[in-house]
């Protein structure tokens, strides 16, 4: 059984999302004896080869063949069979559209699906690589439930949940190894409910991903320039967790915070919720801009995108002393 | 406890072998120190040393001996 214990939370750390979700996979045959994984080739990099040794009847490496992949999974779902996916996020989303379409949204074959690497981490393998756009085609399909976890700690925890899940699942990992932790012990985990990791007055940070992070070190700095911040860990998207929300409603500003574009994703679930009401606080989405830019590492990329610490200071205190104006 | 019983005590622990079996002990020679493992074994001993180990000496450290080598560039003598 999995312990949260600090050196456990820090290998995880070490390994990054992919090696935590390896980690994870691990306890998935304890929880349901009908448990299996297909891989589109990325068994080492999914962190599933501990699994493969131990449990080789119930890994299948469909080889780069991803759309086959989420049909073979659709399959084995369909005859009872509890199946997780894994891919890079942007093939999970883009390559395998219509078959994600069709099987986990449509007919509700209940896959959990891992899109790995989401976000700017693999910025060296170029465009092709790189998913920005993977929450805003999957929060456009019915039916699916999407969770994009804040560390790996979260990973663990949402991977153990996501078997346990009735729906389809899109289960979001991203960052690199060496993640920075957000939960240093053990937490209660829901699908559905977002974390709230501090309470504040003036301005609701409200992230998921690797953004959660920054998140709590912005409203960190913040509080010393006498700005109290409610940070959200908003670990899934689809369904948005609108209490939570509401509460954020006195609030003087509202910030969301992504590793995904700023079109489609947590700033636009939350923008599309906000849309119904009268009256709200003004809402400004921090993301990845609606460009591609070239190959380049992951700290270049998120210089480049604005999503440093600093950078993201500047930009919540220019809109937050330009309210009204 | 001293520094080396601190340090076979993380191998112990993390690899689930017995103390006798660290000496010579390489990297992937048994099937828990694999590169699972070794992530596990390395926060180990930095949370038993209270050091953070660079990039470089983790992809390194590739047995028991070599990790007392490189432990000594943190002031941690085996």
């Amino acid at each position: 059984m999995i312990q949260y214990t600090p050196i456990n939370i820090k290998t995880w750390s070490r390994l990054g999302s992919c090696g935590a979700f390896g980690i994870a996979a691990m306890e998935l045959p304890e929880i349901d004896e009908n448990i299996m994984i297909t891989t589109a080739d990325l068994c080492f990099y999914s962190g599933l080869e501990r699994f493969r040794t131990k449990y080789e009847d119930r890994l299948i490496n469909v080889g780069i063949a991803e759309q086959n992949m989420i049909g073979i999974a659709a399959g084995m779902a369909k005859e009872g069979l509890n199946v997780f996916a894994t891919t890079y996020a942007t093939f999970a989303s883009t390559r395998c559209a219509d078959q994600v379409r069709v099987n986990m949204g449509y007919m509700q074959l209940p896959i959990r699906l891992v899109g790995l690497t989401a976000g700017l981490s693999v910025g060296v393998l170029g465009a092709t690589h790189m998913s920005f756009e993977d929450i805003a085609i999957m929060r456009g399909i019915p039916n699916i439930t999407i969770v994009a976890p804040a560390d790996c700690t979260e990973t663990v925890k949402a991977t153990l949940a996501a078997a346990k899940y009735p729906g389809s699942i899109y289960l979001r990992l991203s960052g690199t190894m060496n993640c920075p932790i957000v939960y240093h012990d053990d937490y209660h985990f829901e699908i559905g409910k977002a974390v709230v990791l501090q309470e504040g007055k003036d301005i609701a940070l409200i992230a998921n991903g690797p953004m959660v992070c920054k998140a709590v070190e912005v409203a960190n700095m913040l509080r010393d320039e006498g700005i109290i911040c409610t940070v959200l860990d908003m670990h899934t998207i689809k369904p948005l967790d609108t209490d939570l929300i509401k509460k954020c409603l006195g609030h003087k500003l509202i910030i969301t915070l992504e590793e995904h574009s700023v079109i489609g994703g947590l700033g636009g679930a939350v923008a599309e919720y906000l849309s119904g009401m009268d009256n709200h606080p003004p809402l400004y989405t921090v993301g990845i801009s609606d460009k591609f830019v070239k190959a380049a590492s992951y700290e270049y990329l998120l210089e480049e995108y604005g999503l440093t610490v600093h950078k993201i200071k500047e930009q919540i205190i220019k809109k937050y002393n330009s309210r009204g104006k | 406890m001293s520094n080396k019983e601190k340090y076979i005590q993380a191998f112990v622990e993390t690899l689930s072998i017995e103390p006798e079996e660290t000496v010579g002990l390489k990297y992937q020679e048994i099937p828990n120190w694999d590169s699972v493992g070794h992530m596990g074994l390395v926060a180990a001993i930095e949370d038993a040393f209270d050091i953070m180990m660079d990039t470089d000496d983790i992809i390194e450290f590739s047995s028991f001996e070599k990790g007392m080598e490189i432990l000594r560039k943190y002031d941690v003598e085996i």
